[in-house]
């Protein structure tokens, strides 16, 4: 592509090209280094502000391929020397058209599409569109059902939070914590493929209940397991909570406050680490959960210290929520009668569920046909992303990705 | 010739290595032997008349060919040591517990496509490495490894060893410099800022040391802390030590303090663009920088090369084989038979399952492990270097086990932290340290010389 | 469902309503037109009697005969989801007012809308692809786009006028257009 070191100091008058491996490269051979710029002139305001570079700023690009980037994300970081100025996030390296393909698929087929969302926490993907389609059916899920799906979910969520520790500690440096807690999620996801048949996108809930009932390897390994889990993640918290520069790091860390987390759109702990207690499961309760007993644990720093000991929290809240699961699980089928063709009555419908990362909701439209008209999935990651830009001035590249590994951000969820 | 080269072909392969090796040895012994007739003479006044010189050289090339197995051994013991941390196995599949894993991936380094990226600087592209390595290994020159064992006492050792150590920060700046890529300088600059940063301490928190000791000389240092453990400095120079080891830390760029190589933030830092054995000596450098700063700690601190106890007796072994005459033969053939026998007698005994030569074989292995330890104590009480460099190596190694033990545990800190920690902290630290050593000297010489 | 909240809808923004309000299962539905947006937004998220300060998400539909942007909003003052939905965006040239005024998060959203849809969302200072790469031409989710194999070059580009200047060939015919009566 270039010619290898071409040193002469002859002036160059190349005007600023395209490359041709990429057109969305601009190399800017006066500069005399390989820019990543966008083309000229900036489409948008915002572009024009953060592709104009002041005195002493330069750009870094922290490429879809990197060692730390939650998945393939690039980062254009804006840098005045170690400290961040501004960034803008680019996506669109995991597009994989998933709202579209939903348009050209059965209802059940829906379900095995958006699993690969997010991946970690599956059954929240599955959760929120079966909950809509069977809005659209007016279909009553059994009891059962639900309190299997309530079950599953939670433990989901229990591994989703020990990834993220793990994920949080290895972007600070820590290099065991990560492997600590995947002894927790190898157990779950252990115990998830005795129950659903897979160990990542389970493909387990269905319109009108779930696909197979709990069995009895499924049991034993829950018992087994909850009877250790407590001191297990204990052991893991307290690699991390006492240490005093893991701590140093985090505190005080990417803080935002609770009008400019609400202005951000933020749900789940990202939200409640600023002081709102909002969890669609108590604000908009949804399936069993008004029958359980559990509390929405809050803090008010809205720091990463905040965010991440507020997961931990909300790990304890879902020990309980299983324990009450597992002793009031009542008898009964797992699944509504349903036809085998489904062809709801036109309409609209929103279900949003609780995940791990936030308010996960599906608007379905149905226009009477076996197949949904237009399937849109909101996920948080998505949202949360954008607060990143927001956060970051003043701080150091190296929190950069502190920051956004306190957000929790999956890529499937947000390139959709 | 035909004839020849149908020969050859008939060969198989190992015929082939055969035909091949063992002219060429017996050439090379010929060869050598001649040349030790002929010029041996003349060669080995030259060599006695440069007694100094020679020494040196063969001290120094001692040193280089030392690093490598050291810096295999470090690596794999990092690797196991984390895994085991971690919960996990490690490498276990090339050579017994997996103990070639870190030859292997020398070799693998070796076979890498080596490059030059666009734009870079090649010169001192080149160079940086080298530099590194090289800064790291020059300091060897004065570490004691056992009583006689030294490249050099100069009597101003240790600065000369902060001084190369010191040159390091060149290579890690041209690295960074040359590779034409903002990684590359980011991590450049800030290896370059945290190891100057935390000279300072390092060297600092040594002077209340040298104040006690009243010489550079780490071999004197070393002498003076004969005796019991409890004549090390680590107890007369508490917080020096303590300083020491967290500069030295830094200045290893190891963990809690690398993020000159942190990979989840600028991919490798200065070392990015590197690629096959360039990468492999930035590598390497810091490996035996590990080792080097265990070993200087344990010099400084921790005795260097002596026991934690003092052997309390002289030992009265004059025993002269030679004046055994026949009786030693006797001994030496009649010996090992009856101990054969008297290791084997209980295991044949003890059990009707272990048959008569079962027995015989266990009890020939135990002989020669008795008379191997038999030697090595004679070794250790007689030869003061054997037990001075197996107490060394064993000290070193406690605290580079320390280093590797701080990577799997802790995460790291920030450039801003860690610059704030060297400036506020630890220079005001290791400033008081020297003030007070100061002042008790004063203040001690002063009682001493009162009258009573 | 919150026959309470219906009738306060109602009470309040009678004159810009496009169409009943509708209610099902745990959701009102409102309908407006484009050019009422910001007003019935700010009002709805100002006014001490409604409150909608959380905005869940923020949607483009393409109807097949005409183009929607669905807003679902919460409030503590009432159990259900409000969906409103604004109405009556043309399907050549869809415009519509951008939310970032009350909520800076809506801007990604807005993006993701205007990179599958082609709907304009006047405001919004960053309105640029998100998704496809910058120089794409065709709008996916859009009903008269479909898949082949190298989308950029597909028949689908150049359907409308403002994606491309030259004519377009093999779009697909109107008949076949997937419409829905929604």
């Amino acid at each position: 592509m270039t010619t290898p070191t071409d040193r002469s100091d002859a002036p160059r008058h190349e005007a600023p090209h395209a490359s041709q491996d990429d057109p969305r490269v601009m190399l800017d051979r006066d500069l005399g280094v390989f820019e990543p710029v966008p083309p000229y002139p900036p489409r948008t305001e915002r572009e024009a502000e953060f592709y104009t570079l002041r005195d002493g700023e330069m750009f870094i690009n922290m490429g879809p391929q990197h060692p730390s980037t939650h998945g393939v994300l690039r980062v254009v970081l804006k840098l005045d020397g170690e400290k961040v100025v501004d960034l803008d996030p680019v996506l669109g390296y995991l597009h994989r058209g998933v709202e579209k393909l939903c348009e050209n698929a059965d209802y059940h087929h829906v379900i095995s599409q958006v699993d690969p969302l997010e991946y970690v926490s599956s059954l929240f993907t599955e959760w929120a569109p079966v909950m809509a389609f069977e809005q659209l059916l007016d279909v009553q899920v059994p009891r059962r059902a639900e309190y299997i799906r309530v079950l599953s979910g939670e433990l989901n969520r229990i591994s989703s939070h020990a990834l993220f520790l793990g994920w949080m500690a290895l972007d600070l440096g820590g290099l065991t914590p990560i492997l600590w807690s995947f002894i927790e999620r190898d157990e779950i996801v252990e115990m998830l493929a005795s129950l659903t048949g897979q160990r990542m996108l389970f493909n387990y809930f269905r319109i009108g209940g779930v696909n197979g009932d709990l069995n009895h390897d499924f049991m034993s390994r829950l018992g087994d397991w909850m009877s250790r889990a407590t001191e297990q993640i204990d052991s893991g918290m307290g690699l991390l909570n006492e240490n005093e520069i893991f701590v140093r790091r985090m505190r005080g860390l990417g803080t935002i406050d609770t009008k400019a987390a609400l202005r951000m759109c933020f749900s789940g702990p990202n939200l409640r680490a600023t002081g709102v207690p909002f969890d669609v499961r108590r604000a908009h309760p949804y399936s069993i959960y008004p029958e359980l007993d559990f509390d929405i644990p809050t803090r008010t720093e809205g720091d990463c210290l905040a965010r991440y000991l507020l997961r931990m929290d909300e790990l304890k809240q879902s020990l309980r929520i299983i324990d009450q699961c597992l002793h009031q699980m009542p008898d009964g089928p797992i699944m509504a009668k349903m036809p085998r063709l489904l062809r709801p009555r036109p309409g609209r419908a929103y279900a949003a569920v609780e995940g791990p990362r936030g308010q996960y909701a599906t608007y379905a439209m149905s226009d009477g046909t076996h197949q949904p008209f237009r399937m849109r999935i909101h996920d948080p990651s998505f949202v949360h992303l954008q607060a990143v830009g927001l956060m970051m001035p003043g701080h150091l590249i190296a929190d950069t990705l502190a920051v956004m590994a306190s957000l929790d951000p999956i890529m499937g969820g947000i390139d959709k | 010739m035909t004839v020849i080269s149908r020969g050859w072909d008939r060969l198989t392969l190992s015929g082939k290595v055969i035909f091949t090796l063992v002219p060429l040895l017996l050439a090379l012994t010929v060869g050598l032997v001649a040349a030790i007739a002929v010029l041996g003479g003349p060669l080995l006044d030259v060599l006695a008349a440069n007694l100094p010189i020679v020494r040196f050289a063969v001290a120094a090339t001692a040193i280089l060919l030392m690093t490598i197995p050291t810096a295999f051994l470090i690596i794999y013991m990092e690797m196991k040591v984390i895994a085991q941390m971690n919960l996990r196995i490690g490498p276990d599949r090339v050579g017994p517990f997996g103990s070639l894993l870190s030859v292997v991936h020398g070799l693998k380094v070796l076979m890498k496509e080596d490059f030059t990226p666009t734009g870079a600087d090649s010169t001192v592209f080149t160079w940086a490495p080298v530099v590194v390595y090289l800064a790291s290994v020059m300091t060897l020159l004065v570490i004691p490894f056992a009583p006689g064992l030294y490249g050099q006492d100069l009597n101003i050792g240790l600065l000369y060893f902060f001084a190369m150590a010191g040159l390091g920060v060149v290579g890690l700046l041209m690295g960074g410099w040359s590779s034409y890529n903002k990684y590359s300088l980011l991590g450049g600059l800030r290896a370059a800022a945290q190891v100057v940063s935390y000279e300072i301490p390092l060297t600092l928190s040594v002077v209340g040391l040298i104040l006690l000791a009243g010489t550079m000389s780490l071999n004197q240092i070393v002498l003076n802390q004969a005796g019991w453990f409890t004549d090390w400095y680590v107890f007369q120079q508490p917080l020096g030590a303590l300083i020491f080891f967290i500069a030295a830390t830094a200045e290893a760029n190891r963990t809690p303090f690398d993020l000159t190589e942190a990979d989840s933030e600028i991919v490798a830092g200065f070392a990015t663009e590197y690629s096959g054995m360039r990468f492999g000596f930035f590598f390497f450098a810091e490996y035996v920088n590990v080792f080097i700063m265990s070993a200087l700690t344990v010099t400084l601190f921790f005795g260097g090369w002596n026991a934690p106890f003092a052997w309390p007796f002289e030992t009265g072994l004059t025993i002269d084989p030679g004046s055994l005459g026949i009786g030693l033969i006797l001994l030496i053939a009649i010996v090992p038979v009856i101990l054969t026998l008297a290791f084997a007698a209980p295991f044949w005994i003890a059990s009707s399952r272990i048959k008569g030569w079962q027995a015989l074989i266990i009890g020939f292995v135990l002989t020669n492990l008795f008379i191997v330890g038999l030697l090595g104590a004679w070794a250790y009480v007689e030869l003061d270097w054997v037990a001075g460099i197996l107490w060394f190596m064993l000290k070193t190694y406690v605290f580079v086990f320390t280093f590797v033990w701080m990577r799997g545990t802790l995460p790291r800190v920030r450039i801003d932290q860690l610059m704030d920690f060297a400036w506020k902290w630890l220079l005001p630290a290791a400033l008081l340290n020297l003030f007070v050593t100061a002042g008790a000297i004063v203040v001690l010489n002063a009682i001493d010389r009162v009258p009573t | 469902m919150d026959r309470a909240l219906k009738n306060r809808l109602e009470a309040r923004f009678a004159d810009r309503f496009s169409g009943p309000i509708r209610q099902r299962h745990d959701q009102t539905e409102m309908r407006i037109g484009a050019g009422d947006v910001t007003q019935v937004l700010t009002a709805l998220h100002d006014e001490p009697e409604f409150r909608f300060e959380f905005l869940a998400d923020l949607a483009g539909v393409d109807t097949g005969t005409v183009m929607q942007v669905v807003y679902h909003l919460w409030s503590d003052t009432t159990p259900d989801w409000l969906r409103l939905i604004a109405d009556g965006l043309s399907r050549d040239d869809p415009r519509a007012p951008s939310a970032t005024f009350l909520w800076k998060g809506a801007e990604w959203m807005e993006r993701e809308a205007y990179d599958m849809f082609g709907i304009i969302f006047e405001g919004n200072r960053d309105l640029r692809r998100i998704y496809m790469p910058p120089d794409y031409t065709s709008f996916p989710l859009r009903k008269d786009f479909y898949l082949p194999d190298d989308a950029a070059r597909s028949p689908g580009a150049g359907v409308r006028p403002m994606e491309r200047t030259h004519e377009p060939r093999n779009a697909p015919a109107a008949a076949t257009v997937r419409r829905s009566a929604v």
